[in-house]
């Protein structure tokens, strides 16, 4: 397992180095090929390792691997080490196979822009960065992945770094994550002060043994919360999201299927016996969860950019999968990461496969009757809102009917609140998602891009961006199959032995759940195909429409309460302190420095005499002085 | 023990040395300079073996041939330095080389 573990970890990062270090000595079209076929390679070590795995006993699959001591402080010791168990195993497949798919994706998309070969090595390293993060074999590793990610999507939300918009979403992207990061590294701290190591086992004994007082282990569940949050786009972190849509497509779908987003969910998993130490937090977690699922649902109806509402559906999703982590149904929150990687990466192919054809055009407003000149597209994206609707056999219906039904089996006020919300969470989802459906591929044809661009004569796209496409668009269709209530649960059988789930539904409550919810998420495609038919919008104009349309404030609140202070401060510092009192003190010691020299250089004649006087002199005082001090 | 006291020796070497000293700070031709310089060194020459009798032993006379072989070597580069000025018609003045002024 650990030859795979490394192979999958390692591929990508060679990828990307040598790419990098080719510099333009190979063709743009080879630095694609190279990241594709690093990430697929990596996919190859993946499925080495699963398969490996799947030969051994369930409670045997879980391997360490130390490659080194990276350092040591005292007897505080971090090893570079790979954890390969179930768990990280699901997210290697994930990220590498998606990850893959959307690279390959990439070498049609990216086709005849500049700079494609930083774009490649961008991408190979991302996926690299993500590898670390769910590979790494202790807390301090998974935060090295952590911060590279929050790197990697930096540097690819910015790609088209000649736009200013770009360049701004990157820093808000990346300002944010940094400040998830740090309140992450402070629940880190925590842990090293209390227990000393950063090891998982070493961390989790204490955690589950009550070692840690029920304060230490709610700050340290709250830093990884807080982590958590930030990268994976939930409320109060989430204004990054929705402009991270800057960046090219593919990253898009990258960042919401495979990599990055999903952090957030695997890191709860992977950390549920600090979060269990800490109920509230977990309970917090849940409600953040629905909060986004909700916020998200609601802001995507009014959204008139097609990457927009899509993103806005990622982050109700991920809502989806803290609810799922919060109550502890942790397998079904994985297995729901796992159905959305593919109708997500699917969504956003396809919503890239239109912006290509219509030359860059993302405002839904000009789109419209796609379905006959796009069927392909068409019935892809369909399946790909389908599935995110939970529409029965699509992938989404069978993952987050299940979360739901947990919250069921949960029970209690608690439980009761996020079964009600997620449901609620169906209706929007089906109402947002066939809105845009509709809007896109239905009624009175949109202009076709006039003029001879260079992308609309191959059909649809070329057969690089369709291939993989119709890979996520089977998966999207088919993977919910792996997890059928009541007939066989390979999916959660086979993450048990990590994640022990603290609710499980019986068989009644998850296809209860299941009906009712795909009955209202029908009644959302319903609302929606009733609107579209009318000719009128979701949420009518006014008050409300206007606050869904500003995201609900966020941003500007977000502006006023952080942002305009600290400007303030800023240039208050600078006027008043930095420039009168740094600038102008360190003016005065130069100059001042300055006029002593001369004066000193007075005293240096250049008269031989003079100087031969001087040391007479002077070793006539000390002559004297020794003298009389004796 | 033969001759004079000690102190003569050392009354003698003072006014030697300030001889010395004064040729160094009074007289502007180089080879004046270097003669001054020859006075000093000598000067102290002279306290050496002073000393050196008064305490019976020998190092102050050791001290004093070290210092006569520093003192030739002085003078050799000296001379050589003054010559190669001579050679140039540099004007023989040591208040004219001021080229180390700050």
């Amino acid at each position: 397992m650990a030859v795979g573990g490394w192979i999958c970890l390692l591929a990508p990062l060679i990828g990307f180095l040598a790419i990098v270090l080719a510099g333009t000595r190979i063709t743009r079209r080879q630095a694609g090929l190279i990241s594709t076929g690093s990430v697929f390679v990596g996919f190859v070590g993946a499925v080495y390792a699963f398969i490996e795995a799947l030969g051994r006993d369930p409670d045997d699959r879980v391997e360490l691997t130390t490659a080194w001591t990276w350092f040591k402080a005292g007897d505080f010791e971090v090893g570079l080490e790979l954890l390969i168990d179930p768990l990280s195993l699901v997210m290697m497949l994930i990220v590498t196979g998606i990850g893959g798919l959307i690279v390959a994706y990439s070498n049609g998309y990216m086709e005849g822009e500049d700079e494609e070969r930083r774009y490649f090595a961008y991408m190979a390293f991302f996926v690299f960065a993500m590898l670390m993060l769910v590979q790494g074999g202790n807390l301090l590793l998974l935060l090295v992945g952590w911060g590279l990610v929050g790197l990697a999507s930096y540097l690819l939300i910015g790609f088209y770094h000649d736009r200013r918009s770009a360049v701004e979403a990157a820093k808000k992207a990346f300002i944010v994550n940094a400040l998830g990061d740090a309140i992450m590294a402070l629940g880190f701290f925590l842990l090293i002060f209390h227990v000393n190591s950063l090891d998982f086992g070493v961390v989790f004994d204490a955690a589950e043994s009550g070692e840690l007082s029920d304060t230490v282990a709610t700050l340290a569940a709250l830093g990884l919360l807080g982590g958590a949050v930030a990268k994976s786009a939930q409320i109060p972190f989430h204004t990054w999201l929705p402009d991270a849509m800057e960046g090219p497509t593919p990253v898009s779908a990258l960042i919401h299927a495979a990599t990055m987003v999903t952090a957030g969910v695997y890191l709860i998993c992977r950390t549920s016996p600090v979060f269990e130490a800490a109920p509230e937090v977990q309970h917090l977690a849940a409600i953040l969860g629905l909060v986004t699922l909700l916020v998200a649902g609601v802001v995507a109806l009014v959204q008139w950019d097609i990457k927009r509402v899509i993103a806005y559906s990622t982050m109700s999703q991920i809502g989806y999968m803290f609810v799922g982590a919060g109550i502890g149904a942790y397998g079904f929150a994985m297995f729901h990461l796992f159905t959305h990687a593919f109708f997500k990466a699917l969504l956003f192919l396809t919503a890239g496969v239109i912006i290509h054809r219509l030359d860059g055009e993302q405002d839904i407003r000009k789109m419209g009757g796609l379905r006959g000149s796009m069927p392909y597209t068409h019935k892809t994206f369909l399946i790909g809102s389908l599935a995110l609707v939970g529409i029965p056999i699509f992938a989404g219906f069978w993952s987050k009917d299940a979360i739901l039904a947990s919250a069921l089996a949960d029970g209690g006020a608690l439980g009761w609140t996020l079964y009600v919300g997620g449901l609620l969470g169906a209706l929007l989802t089906g109402m947002y998602t066939f809105r845009l459906y509709f809007i896109v591929f239905h009624g009175k044809p949109a202009e076709e891009p006039h003029g001879q661009d260079e992308h609309a004569h191959h059909g649809e796209g070329s057969r690089w961006m369709l291939a993989p496409v119709g890979v996520l668009a089977f998966g999207a269709t088919f993977a919910g199959l792996l997890q059928i209530p009541g007939v066989w649960e390979p999916f959660e059988k086979w993450l048990e032995p990590v994640v022990e789930p603290l609710v499980t539904p019986t068989t009644a409550q998850e296809w209860g759940t299941s009906a009712i919810a795909v009955a209202i998420g029908s009644i959302g495609i319903f609302l929606a195909w009733r609107a579209f038919q009318a000719d009128r919008e979701l949420v009518p104009e006014g008050a409300v429409r206007r606050t869904l349309e500003h995201k609900l404030w966020f941003d500007e609140v977000y502006d006023a309460v952080f942002a305009r202070p600290v400007q303030a401060v800023a240039v208050r510092l600078r006027d008043q302190v930095e420039t009168p009192v740094v600038q102008g003190g360190l003016d005065e010691v130069a100059d001042g420095t300055l006029d002593a020299a001369g004066f000193a250089a007075r005293a240096q004649s250049g008269l031989l005499r003079t100087y031969a006087l001087a040391i007479t002199v002077a070793v006539s005082i000390l002559a004297l002085v020794f003298i009389v001090v004796r | 023990m033969l001759g004079p006291d000690v102190p003569w020796y050392l009354v003698i070497s003072a006014i030697l040395f300030a001889i010395g000293i004064s040729g160094v700070l009074l007289r502007r031709s180089p080879l004046i300079v270097l003669l001054s310089l020859e006075i000093m060194l000598n000067a102290a020459n002279l306290a050496f073996v002073g000393f050196s009798r008064a305490f019976g032993e020998l190092d102050g006379q050791i001290f004093a041939l070290a210092v006569m072989a520093v003192a030739a070597s002085e003078v050799c580069v000296g001379l050589g330095l003054i010559v190669a000025m001579a050679r140039r018609n540099l004007a023989l003045d040591v208040d004219r080389f001021t080229e180390l002024r700050g």
